[in-house]
């Protein structure tokens, strides 16, 4: 068990911290969005009239998806104070979005970003590989292999409880780390195991296709049986073109207060239009998360000329545990003190996996080096790509949203697009400066994380005028915290570097006779 | 020889594992269906045990037993899960 938790967190230990990083920050997804598009940083809707879908709204929609066999709103909330309209562009078979002004219809403006839901958050669960879907395969495997590491990681640690008390931060490196990988593996031992779990439930149909190919005779195929399974276990509606043209409209708010009346407490925060302007267009109906952990599956479809029910839709009961458990991964409920919980929790288990490579390499970094092995070097480069490397290719993410004139385009490529080749090259360039300055990476990189985390903010500020107090005192909290959490970044990036210049350690090379008194590698710690 | 004996070790652990839990998934959700469970909720149910079925043959896979003792237990649970998966269905 302690070579399995050993190789398994080295040899995957990257990809794991890469997931683990994405999640973390997709906690925070939708302040992430607001911070990179300024058009949405509006007034939270409790302090505006209730929203009026008829009229306005519903025709700034008809107007953009113009010819999309479906659109949908998502109805504002706390975290996302405008109307969202998604639908799919026929032309170039992407999905579109855009946001709405809540009272008045109006097309607020387009940032071309695919900001933190859109980049982020995927990233998280698909590396944005999309061929096979490897990427979601490749997230599942790491995991599985978190699951085991965790397992593993106890049976390694016997001594779980003193373990918990043990923390010698003024000791050397190799020490410190290894109290720090425990200390964060102890404190939020639960979340480490139930994190990787639910997500991996999450996607259960991806992952054991064995358990719905045999049950869809009519399926040909493992897409298919997928296919009608999902229509059947999250109860979709369909209904066929009509092609003729529709003869009235009923009101959309209408339908909403009528089905907020049979979901008592619960409010409706998704409305999508099936075949829109067809005789047989149908209203889709969903209720809000916000208010409860389950992601629930309440649905109603409703006939979109008459507003007549068509369908009623709730999870069947076994179904409603896999959606709890999809709901206590994703946090799509309203709840500050718990989302911080879960961002904290989600960089304990960054500190965790890090401190973990440290220990690895610090353990075996005089041996190597003695045995002529490339072990430490390559690893090395491979933390320091993984650990400062993603955090400054997040950072060069953000201050390409800001830099980025609106409209800039390179060989046809838009905003968007060029957002993600920053974040991807300075990656890159990431891992080549790791692979050319060794142990020096560390603290190069680590100033330079400071300056992109304050260029960030002063880029905020003078391309949105949203400065930290004007942020504060308009009660921008995405925009606040998020300038604040990039402050904080810099100043941890400042401790980072002064502490990797007072532990000589990573400075200069270790003589021989520092390893005179070997930290005594035991058994539950080999 | 070690590589090959950690290459197969891992590739059992890791595939053959798989493969096992992926028939014991089918199994299970094939006798749950039998017992009169609505077929999606039997999907659900024996997929989410899936997982920990998984991990269990996981950790049991890498702990300390013998290379042919863990293909043959893969070999034989795959064999017994499959002829059981025919009789259920």
């Amino acid at each position: 068990m302690n070579a399995l938790h050993t190789w398994a967190g080295v040899v995957l230990g990257s990809l794991i911290f890469v997931i683990f990083w994405m999640g973390t920050l997709s906690v925070f997804d939708r302040e992430i969005d607001r911070w990179m598009m300024p058009a949405t940083r509006l007034a939270a809707p409790s302090s505006q009239a209730p929203i009026k879908l008829d009229g306005a709204v519903t025709g700034a929609a008809m107007q953009l998806a113009k010819g999309a066999p479906q659109w949908f709103f998502r109805l504002p909330s706390e975290r996302v104070p405008a109307i969202e309209l998604r639908w799919r562009n026929e032309a170039t078979k992407a999905f579109e979005r855009r946001f709405l002004h809540p009272q008045t219809g109006a097309v607020l403006a387009d940032a071309d970003t695919l900001a933190g839901t859109g980049f982020i958050f995927p990233f998280h669960y698909t590396l944005h590989i999309k061929w096979v879907d490897l990427g979601e395969w490749l997230v599942g495997l790491a995991g599985m292999a978190m699951l085991l590491t965790v397992v593993s990681g106890v049976v390694t640690h016997r001594r779980l409880f003193a373990d918990f008390f043990t923390f010698r931060p003024k000791k050397k490196m190799q020490r410190a780390s290894l109290d720090l990988h425990n200390l964060m593996g102890v404190l939020a031992l639960p979340f480490h195991f139930l994190m990787p779990l639910s997500g991996v439930i999450l996607l259960f149909a991806l992952y054991w296709p064995s358990a719905h190919m045999g049950q869809y005779p009519q399926a040909k195929n493992v897409e298919e049986s997928k296919k009608a399974f999902t229509a059947e276990a999250y109860g979709q509606y369909k209904r066929a073109k009509a092609n003729q043209p529709a003869q009235s409209a009923a009101s959309l708010d209408a339908m909403l207060a009528s089905a907020e009346k049979q979901w008592p407490g619960g409010k409706a925060d998704f409305v999508r239009v099936w075949l829109p302007g067809d005789a047989n267009s149908y209203v889709e109906l969903r209720r809000s998360y916000a208010g409860e952990v389950t992601m629930n599956l309440d649905q109603i479809y409703l006939d979109a000329a008459t507003g007549k029910v068509l369908k009623r839709f709730e999870a069947a009961p076994v179904m409603a545990v896999q959606r709890f458990t999809a709901g206590a991964h994703r946090v799509l409920f309203d709840h500050w003190t718990l989302r911080w919980l879960y961002f904290l929790g989600g960089l304990s288990g960054c500190i965790m996996i890090a401190t973990g490579f440290l220990f690895w390499l610090e353990s075996r970094r005089t041996s190597h080096a003695k045995h002529g092995l490339a072990g430490v070097r390559v690893v090395e480069a491979l933390t320091v790509f993984t650990v400062p490397g993603i955090v400054m290719a997040t950072l060069a993410f953000f201050i390409a949203n800001r830099l980025l004139p609106a409209g800039a385009s390179v060989g046809g490529y838009g905003r968007a697009t060029l957002e993600m080749w920053a974040f991807y090259g300075v990656w890159l360039a990431t891992l080549a400066h790791a692979g050319m300055r060794g142990r020096w990476a560390w603290r190069e990189q680590a100033v330079v994380i400071g300056f992109l985390a304050v260029l960030a903010v002063l880029l905020n500020w003078l391309t949105t005028r949203h400065h930290l107090a004007a942020s504060l005192q308009q009660g921008m909290w995405a925009v606040a915290g998020m300038d604040l959490a990039l402050l904080t970044a810099a100043s941890l990036a400042w401790v980072a570097v002064r502490r990797l210049r007072a532990n000589g350690a990573m400075a200069q090379p270790k003589a021989p006779q520092a390893a005179a008194k070997p930290l005594q590698r035991d058994k539950s710690h080999a | 020889m070690k590589l090959v004996k950690l290459a197969l070790r891992i590739t059992g652990a890791v595939l053959g594992g798989y493969g096992l839990t992926a028939l014991l998934v089918a199994l299970l959700t094939a006798l749950l269906v039998q017992a009169d469970m609505p077929r999606t909720e039997a999907i659900v149910s024996a997929s989410m045990a899936g997982f920990l079925m998984y991990l269990a043959v996981l950790v049991w896979a890498f702990s300390t037993i013998r290379l042919h003792t863990l293909w043959a237990g893969l070999v034989a649970g795959s064999g017994a899960a499959y002829g059981l998966l025919l009789l259920a269905r």
